[in-house]
C-alpha cells in the first residue's frame, strides 16, 4: 500500500489535535495555529482538512460541549488515532533525520 | 436577535450542507462570528461569516445531500435528454419550430448586424470619447442662416491657440486632383491632413512613421490599396505619385502606407498629403479666411477636461478676432461628438454622407419583430401539442414532480430548439451576408470576436426562454384529475393563444402593406414626371482651364472646350440635342446664391449657368416668353430665364422683360419663365431657379455663395442609338483625340436621378427581405398548427366523413378559427400602417396615396396564403379513408 503522505497544513493540524489533547476543535485548532505557528488560515480550510484526515482515519471526532456561543450547538472534538500518530511520528523522524544531517555538515 | 448572523446565509448553509456535518460546522461558524462581532463589530462579523458561508461550500460538505441531488440543476441532463427525445418523436412539428425560429434568428441577425453596423460607426477610435467636430453657423436673423461643418482652415490655430483644454486639433481637406503624369492620368480624391492627424485618428499605418507620417513638404500617404494599384507589388515607399496642383505638375514621394480604412468609418481617404501644403494650394486668403469654409476640424479635448468649457468661452474668443466683423451671437462656433457624426441629420453632412437614423430604428424594430413572431410561432404550436402531452404531464404530476420541475424541463426542449436553431442561424448569416449585401446594397462587414460566442449564447438562451416560457407554464399548470378524467383544459389560455396568433398575423399583414406602400412611393418617385426628359441622356464633365481661378474663368473655359467636344460629337448619327451647363439633374445641390433684395429681404435661389441648347435638350418647357437663342448676342449677354418658383418667391406678376429684384445686380433681363422642373430630388419642392447664359450680372449682385455639386461645367446630349455599351466607345475615341491628358468622366442621368432615392430603395428592399421571410414565418406557424387541429379532429372528420360531409364542409370547419383571427388581424392593421406610413411619408415633398386598394391587396393576399394552407390539410384529411381515421388509437 502506498504511503500517505501529509500536506503541509495538514501536519500542522494533525500535530496541533495531538497536542490539545481531547479539547480539538476546530476553533480551538485555528487558535492553536495562530498562536504558535504565526498565521491564520480560514476556518473553513481547518473543516476541510479535518474531514480528509478523518476520511485518511488519522483522526476520529465525538460531539459534545455545547456553548451559547455557538447557538447550543455542539462541538466536534477530534482525537489522534494510532495510525495518525504512526504517520506524525514517520514524518518527524525523517525531518529530524534530515535537519541532523545538515546541522553536521553546515553547523548550527 | 440581533447578534447573530444573517438569516438568509444560515438558511443557504442548511440547505446544501450534509446534515451529519451542519451542526459542528455551523457552530463553529457561529463561534468566529461571535469573536469577530466583538471585536470588529456586527457589520463586519456579518461579512465575515457570509464569507466563510460561502468558503464552507466544497464538495467534500455537500457531497451527499439530498435536496441537490433532487434539484433542477442535477436534472438537468436527464431534462436534456428526454427533450431530445421528445423533439425527435414528432418530427414535423420539430423541423417546423427550427425551421421558423432559425428564419427568424438569420434576419434578427442580419438586420441586428446592420443596425449595429450603423450605431457603432466611428467607434473604433480609442479617444472617440474625446475627439469632436467642429461646426460653424452663422446666423444673421431673418433665416440668414449659414451652417456647415465644413469649416475655415483657420479653426485648426483657433482651438490650438485659445483653449488649454483642447490637446490637439487636426483638420482634413478633401479634393480632386489629377494623379499621374503624361497619359492615364486619374481624377482622385485627395486628402489634405495635419501631420499629427494619426495621433488623434487610430487608423492604422502599415509603413512609415506615425507620429511624423510626411517627411517632407511633398510627401504623400497613401492606403494599401492605392499602393497596389499605383505600384503593383513593389515597395511603395519612396515611390513619386505625382499630382497636379493648380497648374503645375508636382512630384511628391510616398512616405507612409496606411490600412485602408474601415467600412465604419466617415473620415475616408486613399491618398492624403501635408496641410503644410495649404498655402500653395489654396492661397493665402483662404488661411486666415473666417467667412470661407473648405477643411473639417477635429479636436481632441484632454482627459479630464470639459467640453462645456470650451463652448462656453467660445463667444468671448470669437468676438476677439471678428468684433468689428458680426456682432455677438451672430458667428458661432460649437463642437459634435465624433461619434454623433453618421447618425444625426441636424448638422449639415461634412465630407461623409449621414445615415438616417430613422431608417436604422425601423430595421432594429422590424428585425425584432420578426424574430417575436418566430417565437411566437414556437409558442402557439408547443400549445397546440398541449393536447397529446396532457398525458404525460399527468404521470409526472402523480409521481411527485412540481410545477417548477415541470416548468424547466419545457424549458430545456426550447432552450434545446433555440440553440439549435442559433447555431444553424448564425451559420445562415454568416452565408447570406453576401447575397444580403448584393441584394439589399448594404454593406455589412463580420468581424468575430471572442465576445460574439457569448453573446450568440445569451440570445439563444434568451430566445429559447422567451418561446418556451408561456407554454412551459401552460402546460405544467394542468391539473392532474382533468387530465387523468380525459377531460379538457381550461378556456382561459386559448384568449392567449388566439391572442398571439392574432398578434402574428398582423405584425405580417402590416409587413406586407409596408412593403407595398414603400414600394409604390419609391417607383412614385422613379417614375415621376420630373419636367424634363432624361432617358438616355449623357453627362460629360467638361475640362475647365487649369489655370482658371475664378468661377466664371472655370465655367467660360469650360464650355470652350465643350465646344470642341460639341463639334466631334455632332458627327455621330446616334448623338443629338447636345447642351451644355454648369449642373446636370441627379446631382446632390446645385449652385445655391443669396443677396439681400432691395426691401432688406433676404433671398436664396438655385443656379443655373447654361448654353443656349441646353434646355432644348432636355424638353424643358418655356411657358411665357421664349428660350435662349443660339447666337443671340443679347442672350449671350444679359438675358435670364427663371422658373415658375422663382416667379412667385420674388413676386413677379408678369417676369417677361422685368428683372430680379436687386440693385447690384449687372444689366439683365428676364426673357421667359419655365415651368416648374424638380431639378432636386422629390424629397423637396422645387427651388427657385435662375438661368443665364452668363453669369457675369446675377454673380455681381449677390453675397453669398454656395456650392455642393461641382460647378465645372457638363455637356449632355442624348443618344438615340439602341446599344447603350456604344456611349462609351464614342466618347473614348473623341475625347482621346481632343484631351488625351484627361481622364473621361461621364454618366447618365437617368441612373443618377434613380441613385438619389438610394436610401428609400434599400430601405424597401430590406423589408422586402422581412416581410418575405415573416410570411415563410407565418405559413410554417399555420401549417403546424392545422397539422395538430387534424391530428387531433382526426375521428370528428372521420365519422362526418361517413355522415357524408364533403370537402367543403370539412374546409369551413377547420378554417373557421383561422380565418376569424386573420380577419381580426388584418382589420387591426389597418390603422397602425397608416399611422407609421403617413409619418414616413411625411419626408417627401412628392408623395403617393396611400390608398384603399392596398390594404385590400395586402389583406387578400394573407387570406389567400392562408386559405392555401387550409386547403392542403383539408385535401390530406378528406383524402384519408375514414376506416383508418376511426381505427386511430
Amino acid at each position: 500500500m502506498k504511503r500517505e503522505s501529509l500536506g503541509e497544513l495538514e501536519e500542522l493540524v494533525l500535530l496541533t489535535v495531538g497536542s490539545l489533547a481531547g479539547q480539538a476543535y476546530a476553533v480551538t485548532i485555528l487558535e492553536e495555529i495562530a498562536e504558535q505557528a504565526g498565521r491564520k488560515p480560514d476556518v473553513t480550510a481547518i473543516h476541510s482538512v479535518l474531514r480528509r484526515l478523518e476520511a485518511k482515519g488519522f483522526v476520529t471526532s465525538s460531539m459534545g460541549g455545547a456553548t451559547a456561543d455557538r447557538g447550543g450547538r455542539r462541538k466536534r472534538f477530534f482525537t489522534l488515532t494510532v495510525a495518525g500518530r504512526k504517520v506524525i511520528d514517520e514524518t518527524m523522524l525523517v525531518r529530524m533525520g534530515l535537519y541532523k544531517k545538515l546541522l553536521t555538515i553546515q553547523g548550527s | 436577535m440581533s447578534s447573530n448572523p444573517p438569516r438568509w446565509a444560515d438558511r443557504f448553509l442548511e440547505w446544501y450542507c450534509h446534515p451529519d456535518l451542519l451542526e459542528d460546522l455551523q457552530g463553529d461558524l457561529y463561534e468566529v462570528y461571535q469573536k469577530r462581532r466583538l471585536e470588529s463589530g456586527k457589520r463586519a462579523a456579518d461579512l465575515t461569516y457570509v464569507w466563510l458561508v460561502i468558503r464552507s461550500l466544497r464538495i467534500s460538505a455537500i457531497g451527499k445531500s439530498k435536496r441537490l441531488k433532487n434539484s433542477i440543476f442535477m436534472m438537468t441532463a436527464n431534462n436534456f435528454k428526454i427533450a431530445f427525445r421528445v423533439l425527435a418523436r414528432d418530427k414535423i412539428n420539430t423541423a417546423i419550430n427550427l425551421v421558423g425560429l432559425t428564419i427568424g434568428i438569420a434576419c434578427f441577425l442580419l438586420m441586428g448586424l446592420y443596425v449595429k453596423q450603423e450605431i457603432s460607426f466611428d467607434h473604433f477610435h480609442s479617444k472617440k470619447d474625446r475627439i469632436y467636430r467642429s461646426w460653424v453657423k452663422e446666423d444673421y436673423g431673418e433665416g440668414k442662416i449659414f451652417f456647415n461643418s465644413v469649416t475655415p482652415l483657420r479653426f485648426e490655430d483657433l482651438f490650438e491657440q485659445n483653449f488649454p483644454e483642447v490637446e490637439a486639433a487636426v483638420r482634413i481637406t478633401q479634393e480632386n486632383h489629377l494623379v499621374g503624369r503624361g497619359e492615364n492620368r486619374i481624377d482622385e480624391q485627395v486628402a489634405v491632413i495635419s501631420p499629427d492627424f494619426f495621433k488623434v485618428f487610430d487608423f492604422e499605418v502599415i509603413a512609415g512613421n506615425r507620429e511624423v507620417p510626411f517627411q517632407e513638404l511633398r510627401s504623400v500617404i497613401i492606403s494599401e490599396s492605392y499602393a497596389r494599384k499605383y505600384f503593383g507589388d513593389d515597395d511603395p515607399m519612396g515611390k513619386v505619385l505625382s499630382l497636379q496642383i493648380a497648374e503645375n505638375i508636382e512630384d511628391f514621394k510616398v512616405s507612409a502606407v496606411i490600412a485602408d480604412m474601415p467600412h465604419a468609418s466617415s473620415i475616408r481617404f486613399d491618398i492624403a498629403v501635408s496641410a503644410e501644403n495649404s498655402r500653395r494650394f489654396y492661397g493665402e486668403g483662404a488661411m486666415n479666411a473666417w467667412f470661407s469654409v473648405l477643411a473639417e476640424t477635429y479636436v481632441l479635448i484632454r482627459e479630464n477636461a470639459e467640453v462645456q468649457n470650451v463652448n462656453d468661452k467660445m463667444q468671448d474668443v470669437v468676438m476677439g478676432y471678428l468684433s468689428e466683423e458680426v456682432e455677438r451671437g451672430q458667428y458661432n462656433i460649437g463642437l459634435q461628438p465624433l461619434t454623433d457624426i453618421h447618425l444625426n441629420p441636424d448638422v449639415p453632412a461634412g465630407f461623409a454622407p449621414v445615415s438616417n437614423p430613422q431608417y436604422v430604428y425601423i430595421l432594429g424594430a422590424i428585425g425584432l419583430l420578426v424574430l417575436i413572431i418566430a417565437c411566437i410561432n414556437y409558442a402557439t404550436l408547443s400549445i397546440g401539442q398541449s393536447l397529446r402531452r396532457a398525458r404525460e404531464v399527468g404521470m409526472r404530476k402523480v409521481l411527485g414532480a412540481g410545477q417548477s420541475t415541470l416548468v424547466v424541463q419545457y424549458l430545456s426542449e426550447s432552450l434545446l430548439v433555440a440553440l439549435i436553431a442559433m447555431t444553424i442561424g448564425t451559420v445562415l448569416t454568416v452565408l447570406l451576408v453576401p447575397t444580403f449585401n448584393t441584394l439589399t446594397g448594404a454593406q455589412i462587414f463580420l468581424t468575430f470576436r471572442w465576445w460574439h460566442l457569448f453573446a450568440y449564447l445569451g440570445v439563444g438562451l434568451a430566445i429559447g426562454v422567451a418561446a418556451g416560457i408561456y407554454p412551459a407554464f401552460v402546460l405544467s399548470g394542468f391539473r392532474i384529475v382533468s387530465i387523468l378524467r380525459g377531460g379538457s383544459q381550461g378556456g382561459g389560455r386559448h384568449v392567449a393563444q388566439k391572442g398571439m396568433l392574432v398578434f402574428q398575423f398582423l405584425v405580417t399583414v402590416f409587413l406586407i402593406s409596408t412593403t407595398l406602400i414603400m414600394k409604390k412611393q419609391v417607383s412614385f418617385m422613379q417614375e415621376k414626371d420630373l419636367g424634363f426628359n432624361y432617358k438616355s441622356v449623357v453627362s460629360v464633365t467638361l475640362q475647365p482651364d487649369p489655370a482658371a481661378q475664378r468661377l466664371t474663368q472655370v465655367i467660360a473655359s469650360g464650355m470652350e472646350n465643350g465646344k470642341l467636344l460639341k463639334a466631334a460629337l455632332q458627327k455621330h448619327p446616334d448623338v443629338t440635342d447636345i447642351g451644355m451647363a454648369t449642373h446636370v439633374f441627379g446631382s446632390n445641390g446645385w449652385t445655391q446664391l443669396a443677396y439681400t433684395d432691395d426691401k432688406n429681404v433676404f433671398r436664396r435661389f438655385a443656379f443655373l449657368n447654361v448654353d443656349a441648347n441646353y434646355l432644348k435638350s432636355f424638353g424643358i418647357k418655356v411657358k411665357e416668353g421664349r428660350d435662349f437663342e443660339e447666337g443671340n448676342g443679347l442672350d449671350e449677354r444679359q438675358s435670364i430665364i427663371i422658373n415658375q418658383a422663382a416667379a412667385d418667391y420674388f413676386g413677379l406678376e408678369n417676369p417677361v422683360d422685368d428683372k430680379l429684384p436687386g440693385k447690384e445686380f449687372g444689366e439683365h433681363r428676364i426673357i421667359g419663365v419655365t415651368e416648374n422642373f424638380n431639378f432636386t430630388s422629390l424629397h423637396s419642392q422645387v427651388e427657385p431657379l435662375v438661368i443665364t447664359e452668363n453669369a457675369m450680372p446675377i454673380l455681381q449682385g449677390i453675397s453669398d455663395f454656395n456650392v455642393e455639386d461641382s460647378p465645372v461645367p457638363k455637356l449632355v446630349f442624348t443618344y438615340t442609338g439602341s446599344n447603350l455599351a456604344e456611349v462609351q466607345n464614342i466618347l473614348d475615341k473623341e475625347w482621346e483625340a481632343i484631351f488625351p491628358n484627361e481622364a473621361l468622366d461621364f454618366s447618365f442621368v437617368d441612373q443618377k436621378i434613380q441613385q438619389q432615392y438610394e436610401n428609400e430603395a434599400r430601405l424597401n428592399k430590406l423589408i422586402t427581405v422581412a416581410t418575405i421571410l415573416s410570411i415563410v414565418i407565418a405559413i410554417l406557424g399555420l401549417l403546424g398548427l392545422m397539422v395538430l387541429v387534424v391530428n387531433s379532429r382526426i375521428k370528428e372528420i372521420g365519422i362526418r366523413k361517413v355522415m357524408g360531409a364533403t370537402p367543403i364542409t370539412i374546409f369551413a370547419l377547420l378554417s373557421k378559427s383561422f380565418i376569424s383571427q386573420l380577419l381580426v388581424a388584418i382589420v387591426l392593421s389597418v390603422p397602425l400602417t397608416l399611422w407609421l406610413m403617413s409619418k414616413w411619408l411625411a419626408n417627401f415633398a412628392y408623395r403617393t396615396e396611400i390608398g384603399v386598394g392596398l390594404f385590400v391587396v395586402s389583406g387578400m393576399a394573407a387570406l389567400l396564403v392562408a386559405a392555401l394552407v387550409i386547403v392542403y390539410h383539408t385535401l390530406r384529411a378528406s383524402r384519408i379513408n375514414p376506416v383508418e381515421s376511426l381505427r386511430v388509437e
